[in-house]
């Protein structure tokens, strides 16, 4: 009597047969479920980790590239790659808009995953296995994974990051021996190696060949991310093509008010230590992220972006 | 002031009906500005169209969540608890100054936030986590409505504690009234849980406060997101008793079982936070398994007994009017020419078969892995707030429309076909979605080719069929909502005025007479249902582990 007040003694009313006998069964598929999956955690072979550790967007990052200077093989289309020994620490990145670095592993082999962002929620999606898992700034989030499936598999990213969330995908290649390497074109990866310069904050460049900064700068440019969104091939999808752009002039919109400036080593400077100071025109809404670069690494950079045609 | 109803014999407060009228029109806005956006959604996801751009898709997904999960629904349960705790109870409405307050705050919070996400300064998803940051307006429009919702709430409260002091209400409260004390209880946990992250967020954004910890921010955000879809829970499993006792003169076999249920939902439903935390750093396994499982599944015990108690109601009346042949002519003999009982049972049958089995196995710590944050997600949610509450809300306007707003419904022959088209719609969106999402596609995501991508990803094959099916669905809800949306308000401004009984287009049932004495089962039909949805969960929970023991190992 949903509108007006029961029955007398409905209170005391005995539960009808089916309708006990439904409450009893449900109780008991609420229990089983329960059970369930506390007993996969003894029994199963898939369960979230419990091991976090505290961390932040900027001691993270500087783990991730020191890790990947130390164990880049080379680049496969802008992001490094490592494989990691089995059974060892591995830094997985997530930034706007990319994952790094490119990762083989080796069948039925466990690695402990290092997984945290350097800037927004990410989501860690590990396809074609079909995995997924939460990924924080401030928080390192340890998975230890087996690999069980032969092949490339592709981490997509699956929480909103802005608007290049689309374009986050990154790698993951699984193999059984080495000999597979050939087979997915990685037995000759391009090679920029991060031995042939040092982009450390401390070492003196002044006596740099031009040619040598250009190679740090190419490689700071990799190891940072910047061609995420930067394309060195004239297309323009999240931020303004650096190839053909030193000397030449821009519009930019400063305060809401439009100026054409020259890119010459100043405009860099600003652009990368004050990105949303002048925006260049048609790019106000993918707004470029703090990338904290060292002096050093600007000047390299500077040198790199004058070198591209 | 009030007036006496010609055709139930409550007596209306007149102010009480002026409230419940404006809530239910926002109510209605809210939902036409949803559907809107959604039909823009599903034709930007499905590849070949490929309608928006990135920026719009983001900001429409935004404004879609928004006006969808939070607005359309929370107006119409004001609209609800007012209509709950005055004229159920002949009763007066407390204080009319504060539901003027009330529907202000609310009215402008939707505005602020609405406008923000519009001139793109709220892409950020309903979600909104931190560190993606929107525009102070935004978090505060969300602040002032959920302010006028609690005082929304409070009235509510003030209505029932005056028709207990004026002896409106005897020894204990109808049904339906006392489900929405169920809704409204958890709706106070639940926006207060909201302004305890919104505040801290608010001042972020104004640059008062350094930072939000992005885990915590989430955990507490759930609060808020999870737990509010159990109030939608309780106020739409009231409206279905109610909807039993209208149409068919029904009532719950055992009142105490159903209450039972209710109060368990109040015990436990606000430990839901967790389902969205299961694949996330931080938290351990042990607070995941007690929290996601609502110790022990204490809630989902709730919502199985409602699931028998609300088709048995059903069951009981019909026999005790005379439909007792096998086991199942009282439902093959039940009143389907009425729009509001068949949106009740389409509603019911969705939200158990869809939405309900989905939730529970999702909701498991491992099985999550392999759905977190892909769009079998909304997919499941499209099983329990789309076609189980928004049905439900669509049903009961049915009654609403010639009893509160005492006009007729235009075109009544469209409202009779329009539940089974939203119902169809949305059934066929939802599965499709949640076969994407177990193929790995995942949600909020503009181009499922990854587009300018370093590397590129090809989803299964089968995917293209589901994609066309997800957009057929996704149509045909559009279409069944919009005529839906274009009925109420036609009859609303311009239908032909209700002058009594006679033009009353839905019957209102007297009470089932008593049964006769007899021993055995209450309801067999409906225990045979509870079966068959028994079977089709034990099939879904096999496929989904099956599936979870494929993958890589992990731990």
């Amino acid at each position: 009597m949903s509108l007006i007040a029961p029955q007398e003694g409905w209170f005391q009313k005995k539960v009808s047969k089916d309708e006990r006998m439904w409450i009893v069964i449900s109780f008991f598929v609420c229990v089983f479920l329960f059970v369930w999956m506390v007993m996969w955690h003894v029994v199963g072979r898939q369960n979230p980790s419990n091991t976090t550790y505290k961390t932040n967007p900027i001691e993270f990052a500087q783990l991730h590239d020191a890790y990947v200077k130390k164990n880049m093989l080379g680049m496969d289309n802008g992001i490094p790659v490592v494989k990691p020994e089995p059974g060892s620490d591995v830094i997985l990145m997530a930034q706007m808009w990319r994952w790094s670095p490119v990762l083989i592993l080796k069948k039925d082999e466990w690695y402990n995953l290092h997984i945290s962002s350097k800037d927004l929620l990410h989501g860690f999606s590990l396809q074609p296995s079909n995995m997924n898992f939460q990924v924080y700034p401030d928080y390192d989030y340890v998975l230890k994974f087996k690999p069980t499936q032969l092949g490339e598999a592709k981490i997509l990213c699956n929480e909103y990051c802005g608007i290049g969330h689309h374009t986050m995908i990154g790698k993951i290649l699984v193999i059984d021996s080495d000999e597979d390497l050939a087979k997915y074109g990685y037995d000759k990866l391009s090679t920029v190696r991060p031995g042939d310069s040092e982009t450390n904050v401390t070492e003196d460049i002044s006596g740099w060949t031009e040619e040598q900064l250009i190679k740090g700068g190419e490689t700071v440019f990799n190891l940072k991310g910047c061609n995420a969104c930067h394309k060195t091939d004239g297309t323009a999808l999240i931020g303004p093509a650096l190839n053909k752009l030193y000397g030449s002039k821009v519009k930019v919109n400063e305060n809401g008010k439009i100026k054409e400036v020259t890119v010459d080593d100043d405009y860099i400077t600003t652009s990368i230590n004050e990105p949303q100071k002048q925006i260049v025109v048609g790019f106000e809404n993918t707004a470029m992220a703090q990338m904290n670069l060292t002096p050093n690494e600007i000047k390299q950079i500077t040198a790199y972006i004058k070198s591209l045609k | 002031m009030f007036r006496t109803c010609d055709i139930t014999g409550f007596k209306v407060d007149l102010k009480a009906e002026k409230f419940i009228r404006l809530n239910a029109v926002m109510a209605v806005v809210s939902l036409l500005m949803a559907i809107v956006a959604a039909i823009l959604l599903v034709f930007t996801r499905y590849q070949p169209v490929h309608l928006l751009d990135a920026e719009w898709y983001y900001r429409l997904t935004t404004f879609h969540g928004l006006n969808a999960l939070i607005y359309w629904i929370v107006f119409f349960e004001i609209a609800g608890l007012y209509f709950g705790s005055t004229v159920v109870l002949n009763q007066k409405f407390s204080s009319p100054i504060m539901g003027w307050i009330a529907f202000v705050l609310m009215v402008a919070g939707l505005v602020l936030s609405d406008v923000m996400i519009l001139m793109g300064k709220a892409d950020v998803m309903l979600t909104s986590y931190v560190p993606l940051k929107a525009d102070p307006i935004y978090y505060l429009g969300i602040i002032l409505f959920a302010v006028g919702a609690l005082i929304g709430v409070g009235l509510f409260f003030a209505n029932i504690v005056n028709a207990k002091r004026d002896r409106n209400v005897g020894e204990t409260l109808p049904l339906f009234t006392y489900g929405l004390v169920a809704a409204a209880i958890i709706a106070v946990i639940t926006l207060a849980t909201g302004a305890i992250i919104y505040i801290p967020t608010f001042l972020w954004s104004l640059g008062i406060i350094d930072a939000v910890d992005p885990a915590v921010y989430k955990l507490i955000w759930w609060g808020l997101g999870h737990s509010s879809q159990q109030i939608n829970v309780s106020a739409m499993v009231s409206i279905w008793y109610l909807t039993t006792f209208l149409a068919i003169g029904g009532t719950s076999v055992n009142e105490r079982v159903s209450r039972f249920a209710f109060f368990l939902y109040i015990l436990f439903i606000c430990l839901a936070s967790a389902h969205h935390l299961l694949t996330d750093p931080a938290t351990s396994s042990a607070w995941k398994v007690w929290n996601t499982s609502y110790a022990m599944y204490l809630a989902v015990l709730a919502s199985m007994i409602h699931a028998f108690a609300v088709p048995s109601s059903i069951e009981s009346a019909q026999r005790r009017w005379g439909f007792n042949k096998g086991m199942f002519e009282w439902l093959a003999k039940a009143p389907w020419s009425n729009p509001a009982f068949t949106s009740c049972v389409l509603a019911c049958i969705g939200f158990g078969f869809i939405g309900g089995t989905t939730g529970v196995i999702f909701g498991m710590e491992q099985t999550n892995i392999i759905v977190h944050n892909t769009i079998a997600i909304p997919g499941h949610f499209k099983g329990t707030v789309v076609i189980g509450t928004t049905l439900t809300f669509m049903g009961i306007t049915y009654y609403l429309i010639p009893l509160i707003f005492r006009r007729k419904i235009v075109a009544y022959r469209l409202a009779q076909i329009q539940p089974w088209l939203f119902f169809f719609g949305i059934a066929i969106l939802s599965v499709s979605m949640i076969a994407l999402g177990q193929l790995g596609v995942p949600r909020r995501h503009w181009d499922s080719t990854f587009s300018g991508g370093p590397f590129t990803y090809t989803f299964n094959p089968s995917v293209d069929f589901f994609w066309t099916l997800m957009m057929l669905g996704g149509s045909l809800a559009f279409i069944a909502a919009l005529i839906w949306v274009l009925q109420v308000v036609i009859s609303v401004f311009f239908g032909p005025k209700v002058n009594g009984p006679e033009d009353m287009q839905l019957p209102i049932s007297p009470l089932a007479p008593a049964a006769k004495e007899h021993k055995g089962f209450e309801a067999p039909g409906t225990l045979i249902l509870t079966f068959l949805f028994l079977a089709t969960f034990a099939v879904l929970f096999f496929i989904n582990w099956k599936w979870l023991a494929a993958t890589w190992w992990v731990k």
